[in-house]
């Protein structure tokens, strides 16, 4: 449907508009002294009112022939002969009008035929110009729509980021740490203060160093040590040349936090999280492995991950990975990020 | 009185129990705290050991949540859920918890619930809700995906995949899980509402069955059929069931 129906008031509006446009062609017609007043008003005015409904229809014909992707010589050829065949019909049209009103204005028709070149001519210059108008609206309209997907996912990321939860037991620590161990109280305070503050800064980045994205990692994995102690451990195998790769920004912890909410806090023992970088042609591999009790309940980390997916669709179309394995009881969660501009390997 | 505390983090058995016995200690006289646990069997066990008053009740930890501990428990037990999710309120309502403290909480918070707690003891907790509440109780779309039972003094889960069909027995409901019945206090429409009823199908008013373990179904005389399942047992379909299963099969 036309945008320009969605409301009656823009509907409305759009009509008005035609008024001066029909004046002006009634203008130019009457000015060459081709026909009298009432005989062009009696000409134009239906012209017009034809005109401005007709004009709607480049609407479809501009979206199944979008600018970016149609060669410049099918956009002019399809649409200068839309225009033809347009200011044929509208002259059509108009003829019909002509010997109408010939019964009251005599001659009419006659002189109507001095008259077409221009009204046809004009004709086609208006329809390929409400042509260019809807190419300027659809193309406002996708740039608004990307822009508002863009901001969602802002938005979804933000979300995934501080999870409200993670949050409130992290607090729930606190508060059992402040009358027994003011000190580690304190101390958790601020880990919790660094990691909220870091991951505040970098989600207002599209992209970052996997190295600050790793630093984000641990901070979140410090405060988690208070809560779960001895049960969590980590363990990290990075290759120092992954450093300085670009990652999307908040791809990573959340996925880490998954390991822990997941694997670690359901586990009696607790267990260790292996994670892994790996320098490789074309990009960066990651791996993240932790242990888990395959017997809970499945749970809701899948939106977690179709959220991840999502992300690197967007960011890098169809040349990202995401892959899970689930053993009999390790979770790997692999991650393979094309890099575009891989630092040069010291010394080689 | 005496409490037992579930929770597998260690901070968090904390904070209870100094509000236990230090901060709220005039609440109740002579509070004992029976025992700590860091997971569901830990819990399970420690309430059919200690018999105690009262159950501080983590939701999220390993082996058995808190809703499933809760099944497996004398119901005379209070049970006060300690947990930092607020989505399980209307669950815990329904299992017909005496007090849900959302983490973190203050000694007054604490207190109130305490009170409820003292005011409470020795009640036998009232019934789960009929079925069409315990529905509504639960977020669209989710279902049980595995059933706890408790065997002696040991705990049995049931993957709902393994589960072939649930029988009524008087107040009990017999599960046919890999060639064994078990028994559970509960009723059977009380279970089917548990569980996805994509996958499960109350073929009888005393029986549930598995979909996907449904081989054949036999015409016994008119209106009244059988299932036969992939184990060979013969389940009694009723009119109702017979068409239910058509429903949900399309067949």
């Amino acid at each position: 449907m036309h945008p320009i129906f969605q409301s009656w008031k823009v509907f409305l509006l759009y009509l008005a508009a035609w008024v001066p446009l029909g004046a002006i062609l009634g203008l130019l017609i009457s000015v060459a002294g081709l026909l009298t007043k009432t005989e062009t008003a009696a000409i134009v005015a239906p012209v017009t009112v034809l005109l401005a409904f007709i004009c709607l229809s480049p609407w479809y014909v501009c979206r199944g022939l979008p600018l970016r992707s149609t060669s410049a010589a099918r956009l002019a050829g399809q649409h200068l002969l839309a225009a033809m065949v347009v200011a044929a019909g509208v002259l059509l049209a108009a003829r019909l009008a002509a010997s109408g009103f010939s019964t009251i204005l005599p001659g009419l028709d006659r002189r109507f035929d001095a008259a077409a070149p221009v009204l046809t001519a004009m004709v086609a210059m208006i329809y390929l110009l409400s042509i260019a108008m809807h190419y300027v609206v659809i193309e406002a309209q996708t740039s608004r729509r990307s822009e508002l997907l863009a901001r969602e996912a802002q938005l979804r990321a933000l979300k995934a980021q501080v999870n409200p939860h993670f949050l409130f037991n992290s607090l729930n620590s606190i508060s059992a740490l402040t009358a027994s161990d003011a000190a580690r109280a304190r101390e958790m305070c601020i880990r919790l203060a660094d990691f909220l503050r870091t991951s505040l800064r970098l989600g207002e980045r599209a992209s970052v160093p996997f190295r600050e994205e790793m630093e984000l990692t641990r901070m979140y994995l410090d405060v988690e040590q208070v809560r779960f102690g001895r049960r969590l451990r980590l363990h990290e195998d990075m290759e120092p040349a992954c450093d300085e790769c670009e990652v999307p920004a908040l791809l990573i912890q959340p996925l880490v936090e998954n390991a822990v909410k997941h694997g670690i806090a359901l586990l009696d023992e607790g267990g260790e999280i292996l994670l892994l970088a790996r320098c490789v042609p074309q990009g960066l591999l990651f791996s993240i492995e932790n242990p888990y009790d395959p017997a809970a309940p499945a749970s809701r980390s899948g939106i977690g991950l179709a959220n991840v997916r999502q992300r690197l669709e967007a960011s890098y179309g169809n040349s990202a990975k995401l892959e899970v394995e689930a053993s009999a009881d390790v979770y790997r969660v692999t991650l393979f990020l094309p890099v575009k501009s891989l630092p040069m390997r010291a010394a080689s | 009185m005496k409490a037992v505390i579930a929770d597998d983090e260690e901070l968090a058995r904390r904070i209870l129990r100094e509000y236990l016995e230090r901060d709220c200690a005039d609440v109740v006289p002579e509070i004992e705290i029976a025992a700590e646990c860091a997971n569901g069997f830990e819990a399970v066990k420690a309430c059919g050991e200690c018999k105690p008053d009262v159950l501080f009740l983590d939701i999220q930890m390993p082996k058995l949540d808190g809703f499933e501990v809760l099944e497996l428990i004398d119901p005379r037990i209070a049970v006060v859920f300690v947990t930092a999710f607020d989505r399980y309120a209307m669950r815990a309502f329904d299992a017909a918890a005496v007090d849900y403290l959302l983490k973190p909480f203050g000694v007054d918070r604490f207190r109130a619930a305490l009170e409820k707690v003292a005011r409470r003891v020795g009640e036998t907790r009232p019934p789960s809700l009929p079925a069409d509440l315990k529905n509504a109780a639960r977020p669209a779309g989710e279902y049980l995906e595995r059933i706890v039972v408790k065997d002696g003094t040991h705990v049995h889960v049931i993957p709902a995949g393994k589960l072939d069909y649930a029988e009524a027995q008087d107040d009990y409901v017999g599960l046919r899980s890999e060639g064994r019945m078990w028994l559970k206090p509960q009723t059977i429409a009380s279970l089917e509402a548990t569980l996805d009823p994509k996958r499960f199908v109350r073929v009888h008013r005393s029986y549930l069955v598995n979909v996907e373990r449904l081989k054949r179904i036999e015409s016994n005389t008119r209106d009244t059929w059988h299932a036969i399942l992939a184990d060979g047992a013969r389940i009694p379909v009723s009119r109702g069931g017979y068409s239910r299963l058509n429903a949900l099969i399309g067949g």
